[in-house]
């Protein structure tokens, strides 16, 4: 993962300069601007929003301290709750939805990488929901799973069965927000697994082929270890990304039935944005932030730690 | 709130219908003092003698998504009609985004030039400085408290200054299943009207098989109980915005009612949110408490034969639960004078015209139009009319709303059994009673 | 939000240092995808790619029915009489401009492309290719926020875009997003894999440095050039969360948030709100069809280790 940052800033063989003193500076003049404002000042400001109750509206901005803080962790505050309960449904997609969003986009890539007529067409097709958009998918969604004239609901009526309320009762509504997700993502992944596995050394299978190794076996010793970068990365971003779940229960459940479906970022622009309570809203990004830095490492530990020797 | 949201609510979201039922719970917190108000601009004696200045578009936000925003559209256009030079382009964004657009908007200098909001929303978004007194259309249009209802009136204050022009109001009442009261041997011509009477028709129901009156933990929080709470002398934040009365013996009393009603088998247990109106308009219950707005799905419900009337009096007083739309003014960083004239005209003729939107249900809260022979004809609106004096409004306190979800989960526990009432409501109250604290500083400041 | 990772909502983002070689391994290597295929993995793919195309046929389909049709219940495959109201409406509603939303989208992340990519370039090549004081601080910080996810960003950034007057506007798509370390960290790699002769016999011809990077670096560095302009572009297009809360005009917003109101306007009227889902989709299947190959790749590559 950070293989190549070698030293801080890499090396610069040359001793001679062969610019003016004053180039580089202009080269990433524009970026350090972009950089203060948007990414370094922020960060630094959003820690002072955090210790104020912050409405943008109002000329006062009470100073609280540590109390927003405190309240996310204070089981009688009324902060307690909407933010506990978006972490935990958060944790919870993620949960559900990172397997499948790995496992279905590598046994796509295996597939794709046989050699087959038309496989270029099949990998475009798979990829295709993914240029679509979260609204688009959203919305042809929320018509195939209506509880009443959606067409899931009108297969399962047709073969007898009974029509599920697939968005205003649980688990059926994460069901549809998991299904969606794999539906509309699925393909990215694959291709990075794509990727991956047409990288891997043809000498590899050849050797394994030799020692008699089988269909699995070779699965197992060449390309398992040979992914697992590829692996790492993909389960990292996409660990991220469905910690970042917003536009799919946004658009099918409103964050319901009842608070189900709020997501720990639903939580906090509704404190943010809808509250105007912005100083909580920081916080609990934070709190969030950090929560996630500790799954990451993690992740990264655990597969680091199945190297074989 | 709109009606449709309430009639959408077994099809999508339960949060917005949750926002949708509980528009009455709107209130809250504390006065304070506020940002220097912006001085509107004296032109056109607000707007009470028309626009002749160059042609203007207008842009007009509200939260009617339902059934009642074409309503409102057809109203404009007529406006239009009448004021060639004046182009107004509504803009229906649901409530919940609406109040979360409408500040970054007049922060960015983008502000619509009109904005309907319910009277609930006035003391907050006046705190936050979103939008400016209008002081000069009442005195313009030479409107006093007397052309209008008191309580709705009132209600459009936020610390001695006047923000909004009331459209409507809308109390909720009772609506009643002719067919299902005759089918187990009611009078359908004599709705219940206290509570004894309610219960002797929902023991006939039990009797006959039927669930009477539907109550769903999900929604009953909302105008149901509240109405009730009202009725028992209670209120949901006293007037000072410094207490919720979620745990006091009013509220207890009225969610014990209605969680009895469940266990006696008046109603089904784990109704959904909408279940109220779903048997009512099937008619497999006889009652259904709601809005005026419910008058046109009623109408328009195949095969139901019905009726409405003043909410029973389940407690001891006449009071009921009651909403309004008013017309409220944006403040502008760049005001254009030749649209704040337009938009100060826009609102008078609204409010003078308002007749047509007894169509979307609503009781017009202007006198002189309740009085006229075209407000007659609505015969059904007309009952709900007849409450205006038992409007129970939110006192005008900002942070209003920010309360409610502590009460909705706290009315879904105890409703549902998952805690007992009055422990669930007393914790409820605790935290609103913090929300409110916290607001109190907030726009104190 | 995009401050730091291109893609956001789901998908992965991009808070791994990824790298890619100049050549690519994939063109080092030849590929491996020798394994024989039957009539097995045709059936298997067609499925697969069924499972994809029959919604989007659905959708389509829907659009020309009436509202009944694509409410009735046992489901009708084919609509009962064919019609193009849903269409009509959504054209005529003008708090609804779905082509303006679709043109606001291209717009927005064309422009949130160009300004990413150019701007991590420059920077990019400042780090790779010459010293100067602060490098090392510049250099540090960008990976720090590398590791920062993008909704720590949120609340602070929706003041700035207040304070800037940038809320409702493109800007507020366009620029913050560009601030993200992701793409120059990723052309940094790039640029430090190229080999520095060419430059040094471009410096002994007495070229100045933007004639080195523009007639040099860029040309050399193509496929990650396409990498980057393709995740930015994808990550400006699927953002959601940070353009449903600082747009709020009908007719500036872009598909994200405007689709999401259209959906909020006509709820049970399905044809309207497929025609919608239609007309958003169909420009964006003909764009993505003439650039397939450039996208694939693009996301291919961003998960490849040198």
């Amino acid at each position: 993962m950070s293989g190549r940052i070698t030293g801080l800033a890499g090396p610069v063989r040359s001793p001679l300069r062969h610019h003016h003193p004053v180039t580089p500076y202009l080269f990433v003049a524009p970026y350090v601007v972009l950089l203060l404002t948007f990414l370094v000042g922020p960060a630094v400001f959003g820690v002072w929003m955090s210790l104020h109750n912050w409405d943008f509206m109002l000329p006062g901005k009470p100073w609280v301290g540590l109390q927003n803080y405190r309240d996310l962790f204070d089981s009688s505050s009324v902060l307690f709750h909407p933010f506990w309960n978006g972490m935990k449904n958060t944790f919870l997609f993620v949960l559900m939805s990172v397997p499948f969003l790995v496992a279905i986009p590598l046994g796509l890539a295996l597939l794709l990488n046989r050699k087959f007529r038309g496989r270029t067409f099949f990998r475009a097709v798979v990829f295709t929901p993914f240029v679509l958009g979260v609204a688009v998918v959203g919305l042809v969604f929320g018509y195939l799973f209506d509880p009443e004239v959606g067409l899931v609901n009108g297969i399962l009526d047709g073969v007898g069965l009974p029509k599920v309320s697939w968005l205003s009762t649980q688990p059926q509504a994460w069901i549809t927000i998991t299904v969606m997700t794999i539906w509309w993502t699925i393909g990215f992944n694959a291709v990075i697994f794509l990727a991956g596995l047409q990288g891997l050394p043809e000498q590899l299978y050849e050797a394994a082929e030799l020692d008699g190794a089988g269909r699995w076996s070779q699965f197992r010793h060449v390309t398992v270890p040979g992914l697992r970068n590829v692996f790492l990365f993909v389960v990292t971003t996409t660990i991220l990304a469905s910690a970042n779940l917003f536009g799919q229960p946004y658009i099918l459940t409103k964050g319901g039935p009842g608070d189900s479906t709020t997501t720990a970022i639903m939580a906090m622009t509704n404190e943010g944005l809808r509250g105007f309570r912005m100083g909580s809203a920081a916080a609990m990004s934070y709190v969030l932030a950090l929560a996630l830095a500790i799954i990451s490492v993690a992740n990264f530990l655990i597969m680091r730690e199945r190297k074989p020797s | 709130m709109t009606t449709p949201d309430l009639v959408r609510l077994g099809r999508r979201t339960l949060l917005g219908a949750v926002a949708g039922a509980g528009a009455g719970l709107a209130l809250t917190a504390c006065g304070g003092t506020s940002g220097p108000p912006q001085a509107g601009p004296a032109t056109g004696k607000g707007g009470a003698e028309g626009y002749d200045g160059p042609n203007v578009e207008l842009q007009y936000w509200n939260g009617l998504t339902g059934g009642d925003g074409p309503v409102m559209k057809k109203l404009a256009q007529k406006f239009m009609d009448a004021h060639p030079k004046i182009k107004v382009t509504t803009t229906s964004i649901a409530w919940a985004d609406l109040f979360q657009k409408l500040p970054a908007a007049v922060q960015s200098g983008r502000a619509p030039d009109v904005c309907l909001m319910h009277t609930a929303d006035i003391a907050t978004n006046a705190a936050r400085r979103v939008v400016q007194p209008i002081d000069d259309v009442v005195a313009g249009a030479k409107l006093s408290a007397d052309d209008y209802a008191e309580l709705v009136w009132k209600a459009t204050f936020y610390q001695d200054k006047q923000y909004a022009i009331p459209l409507d109001i809308h109390p909720a009442g009772l609506y009643y299943n002719k067919k299902v009261l005759t089918q187990v041997g009611a009078d359908p011509t004599k709705p219940p009207t206290t509570k004894d009477e309610f219960l002797a028709v929902l023991d006939k129901c039990k009797s006959k098989g039927v669930k009477g009156y539907w109550v769903s933990a999900l929604s009953v929080g909302g105008l149901v109980a509240q109405s009730m709470i009202f009725q028992n002398g209670g209120y949901m934040i006293s007037d000072d915005g410094a207490k919720t009365g979620f745990g006091d013996q009013p509220a207890i009393d009225s969610i014990t009612f209605f969680k009895s009603l469940i266990d006696k088998d008046y109603s089904p247990k784990n109704a959904a949110g909408d279940g109220d109106w779903v048997s009512f308009s099937n008619s497999k219950a006889a009652f259904m408490i709601n809005g005026p707005w419910m008058v046109t799905p009623c109408k328009q419900a195949k095969g139901l034969d019905w009726g409405c009337a003043p909410i029973p009096v389940l407690g001891s007083q006449e009071q009921t639960w009651a909403g309004s739309h008013c017309f409220t003014l944006p403040r502008q960083t760049n005001q254009d004078k030749n649209k704040a004239t337009a938009a100060r005209v826009f609102v008078n003729w609204m409010s003078q015209n308002s007749v047509g939107w007894a169509e979307a249900g609503m009781v017009p809260a202007r006198k002189s139009v309740r009085e006229s022979a075209e407000f007659a004809q609505y015969t059904e609106v007309k009952q709900f009319e007849k409450m205006i004096d038992w409007a129970h409004f939110p006192p005008n306190v900002p942070g209003a709303g920010d309360t409610d979800p502590e009460w909705t989960k706290a009315i879904s526990l105890a409703v549902t059994g998952k805690k007992p009432i009055d422990q669930a409501l007393k914790d409820a109250a605790q935290k609103g009673d913090q929300i409110l604290a916290a607001n109190q500083k907030k726009y104190g400041g | 939000m995009t401050t730091t990772s291109p893609i956001t909502g789901a998908g992965p983002g991009a808070s791994d240092p990824a790298s890619t070689e100049p050549g690519g391994p994939a063109r080092r290597r030849r590929a491996y995808s020798r394994t024989r295929v039957g009539p097995l993995t045709y059936v298997a793919m067609t499925v697969i790619s069924l499972i994809f195309i029959l919604p989007l046929l659905w959708m389509l389909l829907t659009t020309f029915k009436t509202e009944s049709d694509a409410r009735s219940i046992p489901i009708r495959v084919m609509p009962s009489e064919w019609t193009l109201r849903a269409y009509r409406l959504i054209f005529d509603d003008a708090a609804n401009p779905v082509y303006t939303w679709l043109i606001n989208s291209l717009v927005v992340s064309v422009l949130h492309m160009v300004l990413n990519v150019v701007v991590a370039a420059m920077a990019a090549y400042a780090l790779s290719r010459m010293t100067f004081r602060g490098r090392n601080l510049l250099f540090g910080t960008l990976i720090a926020t590398l590791f920062m996810p993008g909704f720590i960003f949120f609340m602070p950034n929706y003041l700035t875009m207040s304070k800037l007057g940038w809320l409702d506007s493109y800007w507020a798509l366009v620029v913050p997003g560009a601030a993200g370390a992701f793409g120059v960290f990723f052309l940094r790699q790039f640029f430090l894999a190229i080999p520095r002769e060419l430059e040094e016999s471009a410096l002994i011809d007495g070229a100045n440095s933007w004639t080195i990077f523009t007639r040099i670096m860029l040309p050399l560095s193509k496929p990650a050039l396409v990498t980057l302009a393709v995740l930015s572009f994808l990550g400006a297009w699927n953002d959601f969360v940070w353009p449903v809360f600082v747009l709020f005009s009908p007719d500036r917003m872009t598909l994200a948030p405007g689709l999401a109101t259209l959906y909020g306007a006509y709820t049970t009227d399905y044809p309207v709100v497929m025609a919608g889902a239609t007309l958003a989709a169909i420009p964006v299947l003909i764009l993505y069809v003439v650039v397939q190959r450039y996208v694939i790749e693009g996301v291919a590559n961003s998960g490849l280790k040198g």
